[in-house]
């Protein structure tokens, strides 16, 4: 949460997520690049503006990997969201070790021509009719592009200034990149190697990123509790627990948090202001609903950042009908007070008292 | 709904959930180390090309042809390069010599500069300027070249100075742009036959009535293609006229 823009706001666990996404990145470039060639058993090596290029350029496809798990991860395991938090330092760490790939790809395969390298990279090759020789290059360049858009907006200025709803959306951007990043390796290096340990490598990765996504929304589907009708049903009474929400799909596929808190019902937007995270998935802490992706925080009655912040999202009106929770679908402007719905007390199951007794 | 452990960014990390964390930090990052060994050492073997720098500077004389490729047959060795061998000759980077072979084609000429040595593949990486190429003195012998009749190739069309060692790995898909671009260069296009030829794995491949490689033919460079075309012998190197008409790709 914040009342004014300061470059980072660092706390020790941004502090331990970057370094351990550095320790990792370090490490794999390590191996690559001062490892890997004594257990090489070639006659003459490979160059070494080749071999920090190829370096470079998987240890970004597996950076990338790595962030493309890490949101259905969390999604299907809580536990995993922690991973998130700084989840964007990690993607502007990915945009330098591409650039950087592409910095040794330029400035070795482009150079030395009496063309331009910039110029030599988009004529050299202009085979575009044919899988086998088709210019890979254009989709390296293409996720660079996307790679370096999201590195460049990914400050907290670029979030309130876009809104997080087109913000979220120009960051969807990193499934295009991963996409061309797939092709570019795939028409590149994938057609040269003998060895194919790199393909099921990059098959694996590729295939984990498809498996999770897949996975969550699977259980998000089977999950939702969208129904058409005025009002929608979100939960029994005896589902609640003090202090979590349940969330409501509506139809028009925006998501409700209903939370309970201190024997009484509120509902608010499941999408925080900040980057639109999953407030239901979050819990009350101190009164206030509090976002598990960046930990901002919401009075649950009225949508609104406790005071000197200024966040605020819609709120929604909820009733009890018999043994159901609805919401209805409307939404109130964003920080509107609304009056919390008393939960009646669940009647006692007899059956099974008369068990325990 | 559970009480499972709540991680809010800027408070500590509840403590079930630390020993979760640092397992999946550990395991990051030896994932991490762990892929950087597999995909580093599963790369392929870049071939034995290589600037012979241990040679040192090798300067001979001959007489020079312009296949229209410039290429040297030896008149005039030394200990490494002896008379009657025939190479190839290219400048630094990604360019050929033509304008400086041009004016002495059929002529004898001294040629100085580094090896490019990749088998039975030769190069010459020529000086700058007249140290690289001059005009020598003496009367320079006919070179006949010897028809060895039309032949079906299967094989792989190459920049002959990356093949031959300037870059490793310097053929193959990924290189494809960096060999055209040594080809726009002037450099001398090499096809590496997959079956020796008249005793040769690699044959100067030119377009038809010495002409220089067609540019259709540049769109199937580092793919692995049958061709035919006539081959002759010039001193003791194999030059291909590829008939771009009957290229075709293979598998």
């Amino acid at each position: 949460m914040s009342v004014k823009y300061i470059p980072v706001q660092w706390n020790p666990n941004k502090w331990i997520y970057d370094a351990v996404m550095l320790a990792g990145v370090a490490a794999f470039l390590w191996v690559f690049l001062y490892v890997t060639p004594g257990a090489l058993s070639h006659e003459r090596p490979i160059n070494p503006q080749i071999h920090n290029a190829r370096a470079f350029g998987a240890c970004a496809f597996v950076m990338l990997t790595v962030i493309l798990c890490i949101g259905p991860a969390a999604r299907l395991d809580k536990r995993f969201l922690p991973l998130l938090y700084n989840r964007r330092h990690f993607g502007v760490m990915t945009a330098f070790v591409a650039m950087t790939h592409a910095g040794y790809i330029l400035n070795w395969y482009f150079a030395f021509s009496s063309s331009d390298k910039y110029v030599g990279l988009l004529y050299a090759n202009s085979s575009f009719g044919q899988i086998a020789g088709f210019p890979f290059e254009v989709f390296g360049i293409f996720a660079l592009v996307c790679l370096l858009i999201l590195a460049a907006t990914s400050h907290d200025f670029w979030l309130k200034f876009l809104t997080p709803p087109i913000w979220k959306r120009l960051h969807y951007l990193i499934y295009a990149a991963y996409f061309s990043v797939a092709a570019h390796v795939s028409l590149g290096i994938l057609q040269d190697q003998q060895n194919h340990v790199f393909t099921v490598l990059f098959l694996v990765g590729a295939g984990a990123v498809i498996v999770l996504h897949l996975a969550a929304w699977m259980q998000e589907r089977s999950e939702a509790a969208g129904k058409d009708g005025a009002w929608a049903e979100v939960a029994r009474v005896g589902d609640f627990r003090d202090g979590y929400a349940k969330i409501a799909k509506l139809a028009n596929g925006d998501r409700v948090a209903v939370y309970l808190m201190e024997g009484k019902l509120s509902a608010i937007s499941n999408a925080c202001a900040h980057q639109n995270g999953p407030l239901g998935e979050g819990k009350i802490i101190d009164c206030l609903v509090t976002c598990p992706w960046h930990g901002f925080q919401y009075d649950v009655r009225s949508g609104r950042s406790p005071a000197p912040f200024t966040e605020k999202v819609p709120t929604y009106r909820v009733r009890v009908m018999g043994d159901m929770v609805e919401v209805h679908p409307d939404a109130n402007p964003p920080g509107t007070y609304v009056e919390p719905v008393p939960l009646p007390v669940p009647e006692p199951d007899l059956h099974e008292e008369g068990v325990t007794a | 709904m559970s009480d499972k452990p709540f991680f809010v960014g800027y408070l500590p990390a509840p403590g079930p959930l630390r020993t979760f964390l640092l397992t999946a930090c550990v395991l990051l990052i030896a994932g991490l180390a762990g892929a950087g060994f597999l995909m580093g050492a599963a790369q392929d073997d870049p071939g034995p090309g290589a600037f012979r720098f241990d040679y040192g500077r090798q300067t001979v004389t001959g007489v020079v042809e312009m296949t229209p490729y410039p290429v040297i047959h030896v008149t005039e060795g030394n200990d490494r390069i002896k008379p009657g061998d025939s190479f190839m000759m290219t400048a630094g980077g990604k360019s050929g010599v033509d304008s400086r072979a041009m004016p002495l084609d059929g002529q004898l000429a001294q040629v100085s500069g580094i090896v490019l040595e990749r088998g039975d593949l030769y190069m010459m990486q020529l000086r700058g300027g007249r140290n690289g190429l001059q005009a020598a003195e003496g009367d320079a012998p006919e070179i006949t070249p010897e028809p060895q009749g039309r032949w079906k190739l299967a094989g792989e069309i190459c920049d002959g100075k990356c093949l031959a060692g300037a870059m490793r790995p310097g053929r193959g898909l990924a290189h494809k742009a960096c060999a055209n671009l040594c080809l726009l260069g002037d450099v001398p296009p090499i096809f590496v036959s997959t079956q020796p030829v008249l005793g040769e794995e690699f044959l100067l491949v030119i377009g038809p009535d010495d002409t220089r490689l067609p540019r259709e033919a540049y769109d199937h460079v580092a793919q692995f293609i049958t061709a035919e075309g006539e081959i002759t012998k010039h001193g003791d190197l194999l030059i291909w006229e590829i008939d771009v008409d009957t290229i075709e790709v293979t598998e």
